[in-house]
């Protein structure tokens, strides 16, 4: 009997999932991110992204904007070296970095990626997210699946 | 060399050793399993790695309860002249080990993601050509990982009264074990899904301090068993009442005047000395050998008692 408890919260769960919102921010990000900016950070890796005069472009900049058209949000540009971004997404200052990062790079322990979204040769791609915001990563990672295909064209392999 | 007897259940319990070989088998397939399942959708969640490595760990109990029972019947010979009894009670120390680890891993483990303020990360996976959140298919894995082990871990218990194993009864405690941690586990899932980052680890220790209670209980009694302490019984770890069976048989004996035993473990099996001081030394050899034997016939666990007459008891001898 002492284990009731475990029973007790996949009910509630169940609840949850029901009225469709589910999984949730513990820190609120989608919902932040609506009535505020998307802070992307982007260090230039070309082709994947590339550094111009005005707004970042390439194929993760066209990603990235895009999928804060889906919000919808304003993004707030963060140029800076991959490794003081990576840092910042680590403190949760950012939301998320896009720097050409495949799924192999060092930083997967300390930060959160995304499920690949195209290959390349042997390197899947990813995009750094900020941590445990698994209703913000859930939207972002089921916009990336989505344009798999498109993705793809664009990929020489 | 005088070797001790050699070794085998009594024919009425060698069906149940026989099931009891079966559901470690069962066991051992379906932990590996799970492991495999776990490891493909475990992602970076703490409880599913915690839960993937407790699985792991697991399956001790039953690899050694199945060394053992290839080992413990061979007859003695001149190299083990008390034969190979005390197998059990080494499988048994590697399982109560394997029991106390996983507790004391779990709680490390969920003090640190506690501490740290971790926020674990589940995303999506996309199964036939759908997206679908991480989390549930976690979930599904999880309860197909618990559910049998509850009916497993049951089923082991009797058997472990009934053949004086202590192995398969701390093998039935790490089924145990496995659920609960993989309910702990599933409630985390629920908890992050929820919001609730810390939902995980909470759970996860609260039932940490179950699983190290039952480890550290078993692993002092494994100790104590290599120590040859006095026979316990196999789940309350109380004297076994067949020692004062055997001192009131001794009692009884009109020839006896005065009588002192002592017991100790070897795996499933009792071996034992009994010092008595006869009232006359007439036939005393045939009376020691009748005592020997009503002894030896008391309990299927009783494989050898030596009776020494003395003039006086010696000191000090153990009840």
């Amino acid at each position: 009997m002492k284990y009731v408890f475990l029973f007790l919260l996949p009910a509630v769960w169940v609840l949850q999932a029901c009225n469709g919102n589910f999984p949730k921010d513990p820190e609120k990000t989608l919902a932040k991110i609506q009535n505020d900016t998307l802070r992307v950070g982007y260090s230039e890796n070309p082709p994947w992204i590339v550094k111009t005069a005005q707004e970042p472009a390439g194929l993760e900049a066209d990603l990235v904007k895009a999928f804060a058209a889906t919000i919808p949000t304003t993004i707030k540009w963060e140029n800076d070296t991959e490794q003081n971004l990576l840092e910042k997404l680590e403190k949760d200052e950012l939301h998320l970095v896009v720097a050409g990062i495949t799924h192999d790079n060092p930083w997967k322990k300390q930060v959160s990626f995304t499920r690949p979204y195209a290959k390349q040769g042997k390197k899947k791609h990813v995009m750094a997210v900020i941590h445990g915001e698994n209703a913000f990563i859930k939207k972002l990672e089921e916009f990336l699946y989505q344009q798999e295909a498109e993705i793809k064209k664009q990929i020489k392999p | 060399m005088k070797l001790l007897k050699s070794f085998e259940y009594p024919r009425e319990l060698i069906p149940d050793f026989n099931k009891a070989k079966k559901l470690e088998w069962i066991t051992i397939f379906y932990l590996l399993s799970t492991t495999a399942l776990m490891y493909l959708v475990m992602g970076n969640s703490q409880a599913m790695k915690t839960a993937w490595f407790e699985d792991l760990l697991s399956l001790t109990p039953s690899i050694s309860f199945l060394i053992a029972s290839r080992i413990y019947h061979k007859a003695p010979n001149k190299n083990f002249p008390y034969g190979y009894h005390r197998v059990i009670s080494i499988a048994y120390l590697c399982s109560s080990v394997a029991l106390f680890a996983v507790g004391a891993f779990l709680v490390i483990d969920s003090v640190s993601t506690l501490l740290k303020a971790e926020h674990a990360t589940i995303g999506i996976i996309v199964l036939f050509g759908k997206p679908i959140w991480l989390g549930y298919i976690m979930i599904a894995v999880l309860l197909y990982s618990s559910i049998p082990a509850v009916f497993l871990g049951r089923m082991k218990l009797p058997l472990a009264k009934k053949l004086h194993e202590k192995n398969l009864y701390t093998d039935a405690q790490m089924n145990k074990a496995d659920w609960m941690t993989a309910l702990a586990a599933i409630f985390g899932i629920v908890g992050i899904g929820m919001g609730w980052w810390w939902a995980d680890a909470t759970a996860a220790l609260l039932i940490s301090v179950d699983i190290i209670h039952d480890g550290f209980t078993n692993l002092k009694q494994a100790i104590f068993d290599l120590m040859d302490e006095t026979p316990k019984t196999v789940n309350e770890q109380e004297t076994d009442p067949l020692i004062g069976k055997v001192k009131a048989l001794l009692a009884g004996k009109a020839w006896i005047r005065n009588c002192n035993i002592r017991l100790r473990e070897e795996g499933h099996v009792y071996l034992g000395e009994g010092f008595v001081v006869p009232v006359s030394e007439e036939n005393l050899t045939g009376h020691i050998e009748k005592a020997v034997k009503e002894i030896e016939e008391l309990d299927w666990r009783i494989q050898e008692f030596v009776i020494m007459p003395v003039k006086e008891l010696p000191s000090q001898s153990s009840a």
